[in-house]
């Protein structure tokens, strides 16, 4: 650590990368398939159909099933079907209730009659564990927001520490073992650098209130909710008055909206004191119609006059600042091409994590090469490497495999498939704790592999909606998820090949080629 | 760069707990400094300053680890984080009591 | 949202070539100063016109969003493929700078 700032900036990076490694590598890989969310939702509950989107008429629908099965009720809530997502979803809770005392319903958006879906978590389980660690709040989301520092330093320090950052742009060389290794992750560090400087900074900001809350405290004098109400402006709630008035058709409202601005989409609905006189409606945008995710925007109404009430847009320079590293991370306004690529990226980031993972151990590995001896510790980092990696993608075919197996009204479904999660991914361990390093990995990404492969089968077999059926339909969403379950497991399958199959020295290349990494090479030197 | 851990001598361990220590601790206190200084004195609606007092208060938590991991010895790594803390300390003591009538 | 991933990519393309040691290992022979400072200015330019179309089509915060998306992706798949295909990736520089301004126009 005293040999100059380069060195101990890469004396910082190898650490703390290694002991943040495997848990970055987890919230990464889960970050990652929450782009997906929406989509997983739908794959683990087939059994709500996937129709043609009409907001203005699904409204209408959950308002007159809620007329009938919730009117006494002291509020309603609408969460309205996406193009992504084909849920309607009600909620309603008494007068004066809180969280925890309201009934959800799914419904068919195009009927309006109620849908028995099988109980699972689905996306939500990524989306939650990959910023709470399956952890009791406030532990996770600390957690969590800590490692995105951790990673916010591990790619300051790798900036530093990489020497060559403009003249190996573009090299990556392939058959050379650590060279190779060492090429890929400053290459998929450097060239997605933009995308990951993003997510890990705006995790900082998403969470700033919580784990940085001394001006909040100070500013404030320690009250936090004047300060949200400041930010946010926390609406206000009206009485009922406890007269009945006969309520405008929720269509009506929408139609007030797509007055204001044509083509908004229209995420959510919420009713105050439906029935009385006193109704209030609120109705939220899709936070994906923009970049900048701020809470708190809407159309307040009045519920039986019509009347437009409010519309809260407040953005300040700060605010929309925030709000737009907020919006950047989750990416909601990212159409499918955009959709793909923040996927990609996050693969990217994983990768990243990945091979300084594998690197750290290689390296040390070698030295112990020929005595076929390793130390107690590095035997340690190779079993947590392949139990975080190998285990926990594993882990997550897993998921789904129990999402499809387990049937589909069992009582409490939706925690035995996240306890086979945590199963399989605690079975990985301990086979990685058996089994020698090389084959570890190996039999962990076969198994992997055929995991995923299987799935588009499992779930023709088990739902019939199988690849056939969703693209005959045009149910993307489905195919997609299904499409992609084949991808990861050809890749897997590639994957493992090489970690089973004996190490084959690299084939001498081209000599152009041969010549100018030699070059390359003595340049390193 | 430390491949045998069990080789190296207890002083090293010790001043390597230490700065990471200063860089965890210290840098929290000194960001936590920063957002409330900024949150008291930049000249904008409150909650506007808090939000980027809190947003920039990251940057300064990682200059601290930098500096932590950068300076030549353990105590300095200290020195370098307390001093501007206690600095700033004053600044939002004084903001802060010009603030309160 | 096609047309700046074609300009980016020929962009990145042109600067890549415009290093002496990618230049030799791609096309076979040395490059001449002045044909590697055209590769670097027309490699800039590509790219300065691939923002001012995505700016142009999606403003500025979208079109940013969109234009550093596509460099990221285009750059990964230069990379990446280069040590395997390196021909490929020639052949497909050059059909983005053909097919770029096709695309901007909306032709394509």
């Amino acid at each position: 650590m005293k040999e100059g700032f380069r060195q101990s900036m890469a004396w910082l990076h190898t650490w703390a990368g290694l002991v943040f490694g495997w848990l970055l590598f987890a919230i990464f890989l889960t970050g990652t398939l929450s782009y997906f969310k929406a989509e997983i939702n739908h794959w683990s509950q087939p059994e709500i159909p996937s129709r043609a989107l009409n907001s203005a008429a699904s409204l209408d629908l959950a308002q007159r099933y809620l007329q009938t099965h919730a009117a006494g009720a002291g509020s309603w809530f609408i969460d309205l079907p996406s193009e992504r997502e084909p849920e309607l979803s009600v909620s309603w809770r008494p007068a004066g209730g809180g969280r925890g005392d309201s009934t959800q319903k799914v419904l068919d958006p195009a009927t309006g009659s109620e849908l028995q879906a099988r109980d699972s978590r689905g996306g939500d389980f990524f989306y939650r564990f990959h910023f709470q660690l399956q952890m009791p709040h406030p532990w996770g989301r600390w957690l969590s927001t800590f490692c995105a520092l951790m990673m916010f330093v591990g790619l300051i320090t790798g900036i530093i520490t990489h020497k060559k950052i403009f003249k190996e742009f573009f090299t990556f060389r392939p058959g050379k073992a650590q060279r190779s290794w060492l090429d890929g992750h400053n290459a998929i560090g450097v060239l997605v650098l933009p995308f990951h400087l993003m997510i890990s900074y705006s995790s900082l900001v998403i969470f700033m209130a919580l784990v940085m809350p001394a001006s909040i405290a100070v500013s404030y004098n320690n009250d936090t909710r004047a300060f949200f109400s400041d930010v946010f402006g926390i609406p206000q709630s009206v009485k009922a008055t406890g007269k009945a008035a006969e309520p405008l058709p929720l269509s009506t409202l929408y139609a007030k909206v797509q007055e204001q601005v044509p083509g908004a989409r229209i995420a959510w609905v919420e009713v105050q004191n439906p029935g009385d006189e006193n109704a209030r409606v609120r109705v939220t945008r899709y936070s994906g119609d923009r970049i900048a995710h701020l809470r708190g925007g809407g159309w307040l109404f009045d519920g039986v006059s019509g009347t437009h009430l409010s519309s809260d847009f407040a953005d300040t320079t700060p605010m929309l600042i925030s709000g737009g590293f907020y919006g950047l991370h989750l990416g909601e306004f990212a159409g499918p091409v955009l959709r793909w690529l923040y996927f990609f990226f996050g693969l990217a980031g994983t990768a990243v994590i990945g091979t300084g993972l594998v690197m750290w151990l290689g390296k040390r590995q070698l030295k112990h090469a020929k005595s076929g001896v390793q130390p107690f510790e590095l035997r340690l980092v190779e079993v947590l490497n392949i139990a975080s990696m190998s285990g926990l993608i594993l882990a997550v075919a897993g998921f789904f495999w129990a999402n499809r197996l387990i049937p589909a009204f069992q009582e409490g479904r939706a925690d035995a498939e996240i306890n086979t999660f945590f199963l399989i991914w605690g079975l990985s361990l301990l086979h990685a704790l058996l089994r020698p390093g090389r084959k570890a990995w190996g039999e962990q990404l076969a198994v992997a592999a055929v995991f995923y492969l299987a799935l588009p089968l499992i779930n023709a077999w088990t739902t019939g909606q199988g690849l056939n059926h969703s693209i005959r339909v045009g149910d993307w969403s489905m195919a997609g998820f299904d499409l992609t379950a084949l991808g990861c497991g050809l890749f897997l399958y590639w994957a493992a090949r090489k970690m089973l199959l004996p190490p084959v020295v690299a084939p001498k290349r081209a000599p152009k080629v041969a010549k100018a990494a030699a070059l390359i090479e003595s340049e390193v030197k | 760069m430390k491949s045998k851990a069990a080789g190296l001598p207890l002083g090293y361990r010790l001043a390597v707990t230490s700065r990471c220590l200063a860089a965890l601790v210290g840098g929290y206190l000194l960001a936590a400094m920063a957002s409330v200084c900024m949150g008291l004195l930049l000249p904008m609606p409150k909650a506007e300053a808090v939000i980027t007092g809190m947003m920039l208060s990251f940057l300064f938590y990682l200059v601290a680890i930098l500096w932590s991991f950068a300076c030549r010895t353990a105590a300095q790594a200290w020195l370098g984080i307390l001093l501007p803390s206690a600095v700033l300390a004053l600044i939002n003591g004084l903001a802060y009591w010009m603030n309160t009538p | 949202m096609l047309a700046i991933t074609l300009f980016g990519f020929a962009g990145f393309a042109g600067l890549c070539l415009s290093m002496e040691r990618h230049y030799s290992d791609l096309l076979g022979h040395k490059a001449t100063p002045r044909r590697l400072r055209g590769l670097r200015i027309g490699g800039w330019l590509l790219l300065v016109v691939a923002l001012w179309l995505a700016v142009l089509k999606s403003g500025w915060a979208m079109g940013l969003v969109e234009l550093f998306a596509v460099l990221m992706a285009g750059l990964c798949l230069w990379v990446f493929v280069l040590p395997y295909r390196p021909k490929l990736l020639l052949v497909l520089a050059a059909a983005s700078v053909v097919l770029g301004p096709f695309s901007a126009l909306g032709w394509i």
